[in-house]
């Protein structure tokens, strides 16, 4: 073995089952890790909650279940918002109880009509927040239906109980999971920071150095908005991990902000130096291509070798280099629309080259030891909803609940109350789930598994055991086999429903009875609540995914023109680039990659992006200088018209759109020379004239029978 | 502060508010170490963390009794 060793590398290539074997053990070890730091908090929060003697340890016991996650972060954020959740469905149970302590019928349609405003609540938040969500409302639900047939005066104890049971249960699987071998989000943020920040310097690098097809920008910006809300949703669940993480929360926002909008600019030139080359006269495009050479050489060496701040040192060279360099090659255009449209090109880049700066600048900040105290602005990452879906869940999970009740209250059949209950819970749980049919039926076969293990194990393993060691030792190994299944990325629903079932069928009390009858009677209720909502879904499926919500999504994203016409310039910019982030990243994971709708929905993006910037640019420049009264009512009226044409894109609008930025350009022109206003002006419309005009983009079913216009467009230069 | 107290008629364990105020007694607490980057000279963090909370909890909680 020792004389093999010095040649490791030659020796793992020659055998390749080796490396395999490793990779394999690894993964079984975080796999294993996982599930003790499941067990030691299950059986922990078990024993504590018996000690304390709350009234159901089983509840305490879910609990553990519910939010276990690999990564300590996750467990402490879902906790987190667990909590809120609770206690405001509580709260909210509370209330509804004392409202209609003695009438069933109101009770039911208050109780399903808070459960669906909370599931509508849950469909316009992202990741643990819309969690909290549909906590509040199932939560209200476990706490007020099983006492409000016998006692409701009972409520009071039986919110104390639950919330008790369930933060016992938090704050157990949270401190476990953060100490007992911990994996850190922690570091998958960091990766994250660190390969966006390599790849975005690499793309804009190899895009300076060569040309790039368009399919492979759309490509690019498409991983631009993956990454942006992937490191915002890491963000949001890094603080609570980490008080490191949390004080550079702003900072990691910043970062983000930086890269999207350096990314916008980089495709606005990109996209302006095409269409430019494109044209009979290319000398503009060839002048700018010069211009932007020092640049591309700047990020020549990798971003692993070069220190940030070297490389924004770099940076701020080439960029105060630009004008001087800019006024020469001026020169040797010939023709004033030459002219013109390398000024067009000269701006974006300088914007472009700021960006990039500061993008590395903020780079270098989240690097260094101490985190800096200077005062930022806070800025918050907007997400683009759709009210309309959230009214559909509304009425979905609404009429379900009220269904449900209706039939417990006609039948009169015991376990009514349970099943429908846990069909709330399971609505509720999966309303945001793209699938949430299949995924329920996924879960309903592993929970039909845990049920059949738990009757394997309270009737022939439990019923000759005495002490909790002994039911320790009795439950472990059938319950090992989910938190073991849930690591597995392919079988973590079923792991889940295998999980779920045991636990809530055992449902461990203090003492433990033998009541088979009992059993069975719990075990039907849950499989009839699992199916109504599976069947729920399948009757009335959630609106994610469906072609109906993306025709509404992408009319939303192409409204964004309008909301950057129209809406407050006050950090305008920042929330019109993360909810176009958020908008594209919803649409995106429910189309197929490489289909005519995704290739359709990139090209829209991208001409929203480039035309709502330069709009809120152009808004910012008319807010700053004073214009003349005449060119400030042709621009407003130009940013109108494009307003209503990204609305309702047709041909009509697109005529009208074209023939008023052109009015606006010429006053603008006539004026470049007079005030000093102007010329900026004349600089963002025409950038956005030559984005209408362009027969490439998604601009092209709009234009293509005015040729002759087209054919005027190029004269003017 | 006393082993019981009145909020709005029902009755709250002392130990419960106390629970509740050393858990943002460490937030901020974290808040500026997070910043100073105190957490790098301690081995554990979040051992080190929880330890803080047992002492200030167990410390403060002797004063109920």
């Amino acid at each position: 073995m020792s004389s093999t060793s010095p040649n490791m590398p030659a020796a793992a290539a020659m055998t390749p089952w080796h490396a395999g074997l490793r990779d394999f053990l690894k993964g079984e070890a975080d796999s294993w890790l996982f599930v003790l730091r499941t067990v030691v908090s299950f059986f922990l929060v078990g024993w504590l909650a018996m000690r304390l003697q709350l009234p159901q340890p089983g509840t305490a016991m879910m609990t553990t279940v519910v939010v276990m996650h690999r990564q300590s972060g996750m467990v402490l954020a879902k906790g987190f918002y667990r909590v809120l959740g609770t206690l405001t469905g509580a709260a909210a149970a509370l209330g509804i109880v004392a409202l209609f302590p003695q009438q069933r019928e109101p009770f039911l349609l208050v109780m399903a009509m808070w459960i669906g405003a909370c599931a509508a609540g849950a469909t316009l938040h992202r990741n643990f927040k819309s969690y909290a969500y549909v906590l509040a409302g199932y939560t209200a639900a476990i706490i007020a239906l099983p006492v409000i047939t016998t006692n409701p005066g009972g409520i009071f104890d039986s919110a104390v109980a639950r919330i008790s049971e369930v933060l016992l249960g938090l704050v157990v699987s949270a401190v476990i999971s953060d100490t007992v071998l911990p994996v850190r989000l922690r570091d998958t943020l960091r990766g994250a920071v660190r390969e966006q920040y390599g790849n975005f310097l690499g793309f804009v690098r190899e895009a300076l150095q060569g040309q790039m097809p368009r399919e492979r920008m759309e490509q690019a910006h498409l991983r631009v908005v993956r990454a942006a809300v992937a490191l915002e949703d890491l963000r949001s669940s890094v603080i609570f991990e980490d008080p490191e993480a949390r004080a550079r929360s702003l900072h990691i926002q910043h970062f983000n902000q930086r890269f999207m909008a350096a990314s916008t600019s980089f495709q606005s030139l990109h996209h302006l130096i095409n269409r430019l080359l494109r044209q009979p006269e290319p000398a503009a495009a060839q002048a700018l291509q010069v211009l932007y050479r020092p640049l591309g050489a700047a990020l020549q060496s990798s971003p692993q070798d070069q220190p940030p701040l070297q490389l924004a040192a770099a940076l701020q060279q080439v960029r105060e280099a630009l004008p001087v360099q800019a006024a020469g090659l001026r020169v040797g255009l010939s023709g004033s629309a030459q002219v013109e449209d390398f000024d067009v090109g000269v701006g974006l880049l300088q914007r472009f080259a700021s960006e990039l700066e500061q993008y590395v600048r903020s780079r270098a900040q989240l690097l260094q030891r101490v985190a800096p105290v200077v005062g930022q602005e806070r800025l918050h990452f907007v997400r683009g909803n759709d009210y309309a879906g959230a009214m559909l869940a509304f009425i979905r999970t609404t009429a379900t609940m009220l269904l449900l009740g209706a039939f417990w209250a006609a039948t009169g059949w015991p376990s009514g109350s349970s099943a429908m209950l846990l069909g709330t819970v399971f609505a509720g749980l999966f309303a945001t789930a793209p699938n949430a049919a299949r995924l329920t039926s996924t879960l309903m076969g592993g929970y039909m598994a845990g049920l059949v293990a738990a009757y394997v194990c309270e009737f022939v393993v439990m019923a000759r055991l005495d002490g909790y060691a002994l039911l320790v030792a009795g439950v472990l190994p059938f319950f090992m086999i989910g938190p073991y299944l849930v690591s597995r990325p392919r079988l973590s629903t079923i792991g889940l429903g295998y999980t779920m079932g045991l636990v809530t069928v055992l449902a461990i009390t203090n003492p433990t009875v033998y009541d088979p009858q009992h059993f069975f009677n719990d075990a039907l209720s849950q499989v009839v609540a699992l199916g109504a909502a599976a069947v729920s879904f399948l009757l009335l499926p959630p609106v994610a995914g469906t072609a109906w919500l993306r025709r509404r999504q992408m009319a939303a994203l192409r409204a964004q023109v309008r909301l950057a016409a129209q809406a407050p310039l006050i950090g305008l910019r920042h929330r019109f680039e993360s909810t176009n982030s958020d908008l594209v990243h919803q649409i995106v994971a429910h189309t197929a990659p490489g289909s005519e709708e995704s290739r359709s929905l990139l090209a829209w993006a991208l001409a929203v992006n480039e035309t709502g910037r330069a709009l809120i640019h152009l808004r910012q420049d008319v807010a700053r200088e004073p214009l003349s009264p005449e060119l400030r009512r042709q621009v407003d009226a130009a940013v109108a018209a494009l307003a209503a044409f990204f609305e309702q894109p047709t041909q009509q609008a697109w005529l009208q759109a074209d023939a008023v930025l052109d009015a606006a350009i010429q006053v603008a022109r006539a004026g470049a020379d007079t005030p000093a206003g102007a010329a900026p002006v004349l600089r963002h419309l025409r950038l956005v004239r030559l984005a209408m005009v362009d027969d490439r983009s998604v601009m092209a079913p709009y234009i293509a029978p005015m040729q002759p216009a087209r054919q005027e467009v190029h004269d003017a230069h | 502060m006393r082993i019981e107290m009145a909020l709005g008629g029902s009755l709250f364990p002392g130990l419960l508010v106390l629970f509740v105020a050393v858990c943002a007694v460490l937030w901020a607490l974290d808040a500026v170490a997070g910043r100073r980057g105190w957490y790098r000279h301690v081995w554990h963090p979040s051992l080190f963390r929880i330890a803080v909370f047992v002492c200030l909890f167990g410390g403060l909680g002797l004063l109920l009794f």
